[in-house]
């Protein structure tokens, strides 16, 4: 198995991104660069899928970090659902469930997202 | 009869490259398990490995991958400790400056997140200088309870 694999797609305006595996420092630069490409290609809201992702170390956190202000100075955003315990933990400790808007699944993440999508 | 656990301990070196971090945090979870942690805890303490062994090989060798990093295991009664040991650049404890999540989120950059995570994580982080032998040690600490 792949030490991380991505997957992407979009559902309604929201680019769902799947990773799975470890986000370390190791394996961060393929994290960083899926971030970018759809950011560069104007995807400005992303969701981030965690169902999959085994741990995130300070590496990944940073690739999320280096991108919050420039999605969000285009009206866009980045979401979390699906957190594993562990990786709940590490926002949480570090206070990012105050940054970042934290759901327990997908559905409930994309509602927020696309707020007309339920209404 | 189960085998006395006081003051057991191993190593493990390794290169210094990022593609063998998984294998250290894996040892890491399994470690702390082994020692009595939970799964938790276990998680937390794979993670502070990972930020520790991260900045050796980062900052301490620069990112050169012809170095080692060696891993010393003790086991007690009290606590797991991880000892992680190399021969690049150090820092010592009282140079280890963490930032304040609150001012962080509100101004948010790359980095300095590790030693935080590391701090937060384990119950001890200390930073140590061997001048005889010229290596410098992370010691990591978690207490049993």
């Amino acid at each position: 198995m792949a030490d991380l694999s991505i997957a992407v797609r979009q559902v309604e305006g929201v680019s769902v991104l799947l990773p799975a595996g470890f986000i370390n420092a190791h394996t961060v630069r393929e994290f960083e660069e899926a971030l970018e490409n759809l950011v560069q290609n104007g995807h400005y809201t992303i969701l981030l899928n965690c169902k999959d992702l085994n741990y995130i170390s300070s590496a990944g956190l940073g690739a999320i970090m280096g991108l919050i202000e420039t999605v969000r100075e285009h009206d866009g955003d980045i979401l979390l659902s699906n957190l594993q315990d562990n990786v709940f933990a590490i926002f949480d400790t570090l206070g990012f469930t105050q940054l970042y808007r934290v759901f327990g699944n997908e559905d409930q993440a994309l509602a927020a997202a696309t707020p007309e999508r339920k209404g | 009869m189960a085998a006395k656990m006081d003051h057991a301990q191993f190593k493990l070196v390794i290169p210094s490259q990022t593609r063998y971090l998984n294998l250290v945090t894996g040892l890491a979870k399994r470690a702390s398990l082994v020692a009595g942690l939970d799964d938790a805890a276990a998680a937390k303490v794979s993670i502070a490995v990972d930020e520790a062994v991260t900045n050796v090989i980062l900052h301490a060798y620069h990112g050169e991958g012809e170095h080692t990093v060696e891993l010393e295991l003790r086991f007690t009664e009290q606590a797991l400790e991880i000892h992680i040991l190399h021969s690049g650049q150090g820092i010592r404890s009282d140079q280890m400056v963490l930032p304040d999540p609150k001012e962080y989120i509100k101004h948010p950059r790359k980095g300095g997140l590790g030693l935080l995570l590391m701090s937060r994580f384990m119950d001890e982080v200390q930073f140590k200088a061997d001048e005889a032998s010229g290596r410098n040690e992370c010691c990591l600490i978690k207490k049993i309870s």
